[in-house]
């Protein structure tokens, strides 16, 4: 497969600007609705860890089961640093991605020389593993009842308490990420990361490292992670360990495939959507795991592509053969 | 994730003179009855993934169900022992509809479907089992005969726990008995060596593969039912043991049986003595940093007969 660089065309550039537009407006429409702002920030921190999963996933068609691991990482690792050293973002957050980083990288350099699916097993045990050392450190994390009285975080000096100032935070990193993300796949390196995905014998064969990709994928997306759980605990004041549980990490999963995976922008609207899904339905419902259950199984059977590629092969038909196609 | 199999070894190791060897005698003992529960549950998983090359995500969930169901049986007024074969049954005929129904739709989709599939099975199994009311624990009482503890010297272990290992000891040896010699474990066999090749000679792919996914369902509720008296009955009891199947299975090499037979009692063993000695958490941290070590050095399990595609 020639490495095509992908041509969106342009009625989806518009109307990508135009719905980051009224994403960053949302809270002045939300301003009596509290609660709903509020679940506007989980859902932008969903999108992030979707992206961030699909960085790795995307890009390398590494399919890694403990994702949640990264993200509850990061926050235990940003809620004991502003907790024991100083609420400050700029402190906390950097040194959670540098810890995470390294933790990754050395780990990464064993998980990602293995095949798809004892990739796959090594990752959920991973996180299993981090679940057990926040019980084993339970002195600091607070074991069973989770990490409390996390101080409220300062930006640069400036306390950050205001809903709407965390809304515009958390967008910020969201769409600061997708970008990055969106501009690596122009790059040299995101082109090669699609020819590993797509045949990594013959990326090996034309001379592509195809270790060091998957790695610095696999390093780049727990980071990414780390960062969304970092700032998510911050935001929350407080961390549980049920937030590396591999139901979250299923939850994660579930966002890039109903998303469509590899799409980088499919993920994100899948973990906003999804955030909102869920709440409504488990307000009205309490059988909800087996709607979410039933749900994955009929999208990995009937649209392996996600709700993008449902919508991909739409606007096809709509606008005619589009001359880049959805990478898978 | 603590499989609380020893704390009664713990308590045992503090009485008499020579408590370390009586502990540490205890412990093995103890580990052995770990690591039978783990190969019976972990054959399941091997099977499926030699002749389906699906790793089964879903295999703890059935776990529960087995126990769950085992529970319920029992605490309906039927004894012990018809719940012994009545769940395993009933799962197996469950893991039949979910391979005739849901896994037969993706049997020619790229090896990442398969995951998320069975991912998506867990999460489904585990909500009905929820809905069923599997949030609480349920107790099974072992049988009448079968509560007392054996006792040897200074050593003693619960009467049940050495009817489990041999139960699921004899469990194994008749599956692999008939692996060796029916005409069906020679189809098993030779789709478990080469899928395709075995096709050619005109075994049917999905009949097999039916009665592979309920013999791997049925075992793995054999093991759930077998295991409640210890663990006890719950909606996610099997994700602790499923995780250390994984284990089991990597360090045996994916797709090699009697690699699965030795890493069983390995990693029995490693989880058994880590929780005596050093607590539950820093066990599997333990068995996690020797498995990652094992990847290095040797890839394809103990055999070196693990699957690579």
């Amino acid at each position: 497969m020639p490495l095509v660089v992908r041509r969106p065309v342009r009625p989806l550039h518009i109307l990508g600007w135009v719905s980051v537009l009224v994403g960053a407006l949302l809270p002045f429409a939300l301003g009596s609705q509290p609660f709903v702002l509020q679940l506007a920030s989980q859902a932008i921190v969903a999108a992030t860890l979707a992206l961030s999963l699909d960085l790795l996933t995307g890009n390398t068609g590494l399919l890694s089961f403990g994702h949640a691991g990264w993200y509850g990482l990061g926050g235990y690792i940003a809620g004991l640093g502003a907790k024991f050293v100083a609420p400050e973002m700029f402190l906390v957050l950097p040194l959670t991605m540098i810890v995470v980083a390294v933790v990754a990288w050395l780990t990464g350099l064993i998980l990602v020389r293995q095949i798809g699916k004892t990739f796959a097993i090594l990752t959920l045990a991973l996180s299993q593993i981090f679940y057990s050392l926040i019980f084993v450190a339970s002195a600091w994390t607070g074991g069973e009842d989770g990490l409390q009285g996390i101080p409220v975080p300062t930006l640069a000096g400036l306390s950050i308490a205001a809903p709407t100032a965390w809304y515009w935070l958390l967008y910020f990193v969201l769409i600061a990420s997708l970008l990055l993300a969106l501009y690596l796949r122009r790059t040299p390196l995101g082109q090669a990361w699609l020819a590993v995905k797509s045949n990594p014998e013959r990326s090996l064969f034309v001379g592509i490292p195809v270790v060091r990709l998957k790695l610095i994928a696999y390093v780049l997306s727990a980071t990414l992670a780390a960062l969304a759980g970092g700032l998510f605990t911050l935001f929350n004041g407080a961390v549980s360990p049920d937030t590396m549980s591999w139901l979250e990490s299923g939850n994660i999963l579930m966002y890039v495939v109903l998303g469509g995976v590899g799409t980088l922008i499919g993920p994100v609207i899948g973990g906003a959507a999804f955030t909102f899904a869920a709440q409504y339905i488990s307000s009205l419902t309490d059988a909800w795991l087996i709607y979410f259950g039933g749900l994955f199984v009929v999208i990995v059977i009937f649209a392996p592509d996600g709700l993008f590629g449902l919508a991909s092969v739409f606007w096809r038909r709509l606008f005619g053969p589009s001359r880049g196609q959805v990478a898978r | 994730m603590l499989i609380s199999l020893t704390l009664k070894g713990r308590a045992l190791g503090a009485e008499g003179p020579g408590e370390g060897i009586v502990l540490a005698l205890s412990l093995a003992l103890n580990g052995l009855v770990l690591g039978s529960i783990l190969l019976l549950f972990s054959l399941g998983l091997t099977l499926i993934y030699g002749v389906g090359r699906i790793v089964n995500f879903a295999h703890g969930a059935l776990f529960s169900a087995g126990a769950l169901a085992g529970a319920w049986i029992a605490s309906s007024g039927h004894s012990f022992w018809i719940a012994l074969v009545a769940a395993p049954l009933l799962i197996g005929a469950v893991g039949l509809v979910l391979d005739w129904a849901v896994l037969a739709r993706i049997r020619d989709r790229p090896m990442v479907d398969s995951l998320l599939l069975t991912f998506g099975l867990a999460l489904l199994i585990t909500g009905v089992l929820y809905q069923m009311g599997g949030r609480n624990l349920t107790m099974l009482q072992p049988p009448q005969g079968l509560r007392g503890t054996l006792t040897l010297g200074t050593l003693s272990l619960p009467t049940y726990r050495i009817f489990v290992s041999a139960l699921a000891v004899a469990a194994v040896a008749a599956l692999l008995f008939f692996l060796k010699n029916s005409n069906w474990g020679l189809r098993i066999r030779a789709a478990n060596d080469d899928p395709e090749m075995g096709a050619c000679l005109g075994i049917d792919r999905e009949s097999l593969m039916h009665s592979v996914v309920a013999l791997g369902a049925a075992l793995a509720a054999l093991a759930g039912v077998a295991a409640a008296p210890i663990f006890t009955a719950y909606a996610t009891v099997g994700d602790k043991i499923l995780i250390l199947a994984f284990m089991t299975v990597i360090l045996g090499g994916l797709g090699s049986l009697r690699g699965a037979v030795v890493a069983a009692y390995v990693v029995g063993m490693i989880i058994v003595f880590g929780e005596g000695y050093l607590g539950g958490q820093v066990a599997l941290m333990l068995l996690f940093g020797m498995m990652m070590a094992m990847l290095i050095r040797w890839p394809r399990g103990f055999f070196g007969e693990g699957r690579t595609e």
